[in-house]
């Protein structure tokens, strides 16, 4: 590591923020993080998480120091316990009432759905606190108060107007949650605030979205219009399910054409344009950060995150030919042992086991290079393009706080929900 | 003793060093230098004047970035911290503390117990999968009321309807409806009434035949048994289905579509709970299920081949003719992978059949009238025509050419485990 980067000359680093970290220590730290979770079917993973914010929280400077994570993984494997001593009478008793009520149907299972994951977004918001309060900088904790039981039930609002306008209400709704969590963060006695605001982040998100998702509302109209109505509605009437079924494909068959032309436009675009979207995106959250007097401005660059996407591609292209040639050679070896063995049995375990083998390989493979390139690369990407104005105030802020339990954290994990 | 006068004794100077001190109230940085003394660091301002004594017993290594080293102390509710960036100095406090755990072998022996100890509890629970899951679930099956057990079943049934329920034969999923339908439905309730007299079992049993060219059957918890065209194509007599219906009634009476269900949700608890929280984790959890699983159902289908052969002695068919159509269905066969070749599994439960079924002449379970009409179930049904078994889709591949639960229901999506529920695989 380069000396350099430990011995910042503070005036040099005034409002400036940076990031130190090695990314060969990284991968190093999520390779080996992750064979052990592999090894111990996935205990390990409270502290490798551990090790993980350690490391990124540490190498992050803001005006000459660096953050320090000071959370401790026996705290997340205690939340975890809580959360799953809340979680299995939970999913027992959503069980029992869909037996007794001899519905495996929709509606049960959609109240399920939607308790889960109301569960899911109050874990989150937990989570954040727990985060926070772990999060010490020049001595001082971050905090978050406010209630996560309503920002659970305003996330879940949230997120069904987003899918009811398609998509379209997403900046305003995102700016809406930020701006609660950020009016209950602070950082010491510096109140933090989100001032992004949602129209900005539609105007630079109209032209993807017109693009991800306007084939497909082409298409959509362009099928609507090839149906016959009152044809349809008088089969409907009828009951004759399969009848209806055989006249929606033979009006609809025209127009195949087109729908598969529109999603595959649809798809293209969505792949193209994500990087762009979490470009935009990512800019748009950092620049509304204020916390007090202190604004925060992102310069962050869409090719720079262009750039950490292309290296994902480059890097689950090598797994995958690595993956294919350590398959090669087991199927080679494989039909080796079947040959002198002869016995079924024998060979479907190797298989089984072979295979099994290989996926995780592959998913682990895959996960800790998007750790390490994008989610890692993002991290650092907006750390170094970001700046701060008014950063005097990061002198005379006064002590407040303390820290909260890891429950919402073990929520999140029991629920599969998290993030870093 | 006072930490600033300790000086008493010592010859040499105690090493002192430049920091950058945070005193936890507020986030002013202070430059400060340090002085390592005997018992404590002694941390003085930019005009000399003390700031601050900390222990060298209270002293807590925290994260910091390479080439940092960042103190805290112990018990403090104020986070105040001490940063020391030179090296030398850094390892002068270090030296002196023994709390530091310099080089991090205590923090390596810590993880290395976190390891050991998950490992530990991996065993135990795979050894509560084996061994304990089966036991409980065997214990807790009698103490489910059947109305649980039947609401259970109609349930899965849907699930399990709509998912074989493959809509392209141009017929309804169910036989024995239509001219030539209800005169096979007739035999097959006479012969499934035999096979109901000779069991006696304690709940009513309903037997469907449906439209799917694999040769399968299998029982949901409740007593509803689905048997598949595909089986009655295939037998040669009426006492090789009766055969196989007896197995199924088998596992009905066994109530082994309940403790089933109990096995997998208590090893969704295990597994899916407990461990596995990781990516690709799901395909380790589900490798571990399906193996158990067909543990578990080894012995299952083993009982329910004796259950078959003690009902159809009573019946006074032949109770060697359910391993007469494995043995032939098994042998048949000409698709699938060469390497699946054998299946050693067949060929020890119509061996272990036929050692337990003494060999002899038995008249036919149906006559021959109604045997003709039983083969005609399905009769109006293009599926004969156009899809001959050898063609069958995935499943039936697997089915036919495997014979343990194992490999079907790795074959088959995860909800539908209930097709394995039933235990019921041929």
């Amino acid at each position: 590591m380069a000396t350099a980067a430990v011995f910042p000359s503070p005036i040099a680093a005034a409002g400036t923020v940076r990031f130190l970290g090695d990314e060969a220590a990284y991968w190093r730290l999520r390779i080996k993080g992750a064979a052990l979770v592999v090894v111990t079917l996935g205990i390990y993973r409270f502290w490798l998480a551990t090790d993980v914010r350690r490391f990124l929280w540490s190498n992050t400077e803001i005006s000459g120091d660096t953050l320090e994570y000071n959370g401790l993984a026996t705290e997340l494997l205690v939340g975890f316990l809580f959360a799953i001593a809340i979680l299995v009478p939970l999913y027992m008793a959503l069980a029992l009432v869909a037996l007794e009520l001899d519905m495996v149907a929709l509606k049960p299972v959609l109240t399920g759905f939607a308790l889960v994951a109301l569960l899911g977004e109050y874990a989150l918001y937990r989570a954040r606190r727990y985060r926070l309060t772990r999060t010490v900088f020049r001595g001082l904790r971050f905090d978050q108060h406010g209630s996560p039981w309503r920002y659970a039930i305003y996330a879940i609002v949230c997120w069904a107007i987003v899918i009811v306008t398609l998509g379209l209400a997403y900046p305003w709704t995102q700016a809406f949650l930020e701006r609660f969590k950020m009016r209950n963060t602070s950082y010491g006695d510096l109140q933090g605030r989100f001032e992004g605001s949602g129209l900005s982040l539609f105007l630079r998100g109209l032209p993807l979205w017109l693009l991800i998702v306007g084939p497909i509302v082409v298409a959509l109209g362009v099928l609507s219009a090839k149906i016959d109505w009152d044809t349809l509605s008088r089969l409907i009437d009828k009951g004759d399910d399969a009848e209806t079924g055989r006249m929606i494909g033979q009006m609809l068959a025209p127009g195949i054409g087109v729908s598969v032309a529109a999603l595959a436009a649809s798809f293209f675009a969505l792949l193209l344009l994500y990087p762009l979207f979490q470009a935009v995106k990512l800019r748009w959250w950092i620049s509304g950060l204020r916390f007090g007097d202190i604004a925060v401005t992102s310069r962050l660059r869409v090719g720079q995150v262009y750039r950490v996407y292309l290296r994902l591609i480059l890097y689950l292209f090598l797994l995958g030919l690595l993956a294919g040639m350590m398959g090669g050679m087991t199927v080679f070896a494989v039909v080796g042992i079947v040959r002198l063995a002869h016995n079924a049995t024998l060979t479907q375990v190797a298989a089984g086991v072979i295979s099994v083998l290989l996926y995780v390989v592959m998913m682990l493979g895959s996960s800790t290079i998007y750790q390490v390139i994008v989610a890692a690369g993002l991290w650092r990407l907006g750390a170094e393009t970001a700046a701060l104005s008014g950063e005097a105030a990061l002198d005379g802020v006064r002590a407040t706080g303390s820290a909260s339990s890891a429950l919402g954290e073990g929520l999140v994990d029991a629920l599969g929900v998290g993030g870093i | 003793m006072t930490l600033a006068t300790d000086s008493s004794a010592a010859e040499i100077a105690p090493p002192r060093g430049a920091a950058i001190y945070f005193d936890g109230t507020c986030s002013a940085r202070n430059d400060v230098e340090v002085e390592a003394g005997t018992a404590g660091l002694h941390i003085f301002g930019a005009d000399r004047r003390l700031l601050d004594e900390w222990l060298y017993a209270e002293l807590r290594r925290q994260a910091s970035p390479d080439g940092v080293l960042r103190l805290g102390r112990s018990g403090e509710t104020l986070l105040a911290r001490l940063e020391v960036r030179d090296p030398a100095f850094a390892a002068a406090i270090e030296d002196r503390a023994v709390t530091l755990d310099r080089g991090g072998a205590a923090e390596r022996r810590l993880r290395r117990k976190v390891v050991i100890l998950s490992l530990a509890a991996v065993v135990s629970l795979m050894v509560t999968a084996i061994i304990g899951v089966p036991v409980i679930a065997t214990r807790l099956t009698p103490l489910v009321p059947i109305s649980v057990e039947q609401k259970l079943g109609s349930a899965v049934e849907k699930q399990i309807r709509s998912t074989l329920d493959s809509k392209n034969l141009g017929a309804a999923f169910s036989c024995g409806s239509g001219a030539s339908g209800a005169a096979g439905q007739a035999a097959l309730d006479k012969l499934v009434g035999k096979l109901k007299a000779a069991a006696a079992l304690p709940y009513p049993l309903r037997v469907e035949v449906v439209r799917r060219t694999e040769f399968n059957a299998f029982a949901l918890p409740g007593g509803h048994i689905y048997a598949f065209q595909g089986l009655i194509d295939r037998a040669e007599s009426p006492d090789e289905v009766a055969g196989v219906l007896a197995h199924e009634m088998g596992h009905v009476a066994h109530r082994d579509g309940t403790r089933t269900v109990l096995q997998a949700a208590g090893l969704s608890f295990l597994f899916g709970m407990m461990l596995g929280d990781f990516v690709g984790g799901g395909a380790v959890v589900i490798a571990a299920k399906t193996v158990l699983r067909s543990s578990y159902s080894r012995r299952v289908e083993a009982a329910a081949d004796a259950y078959s052969v003690a009902v159809m002695r009573r019946a006074g068919g032949d109770p060697r003719a359910l391993a007469t159509i494995l043995a032939r269905v098994t042998a048949n066969k000409d698709e699938g992978i060469k390497i699946f070749e054998d299946h050693p599994d067949t060929k020890d439960r119509v061996a272990a059949i036929n050692a337990m079924a003494p060999a002899g002449a038995t008249v036919p379970l149906l006559g021959a009238a109604d045997w003709a009409a039983l083969k005609q179930i399905c009769a109006p049904s293009p599926a004969a025509a156009t899809a001959p078994p050898g063609t069958a889709t995935t499943i039936g591949t697997t089915a036919v050419s495997g014979t343990t639960s194992g490999k079907a229901s790795a074959s088959e999506p995860e909800p539908a485990g209930g097709t394995n529920a039933g235990g019921g695989q041929k």
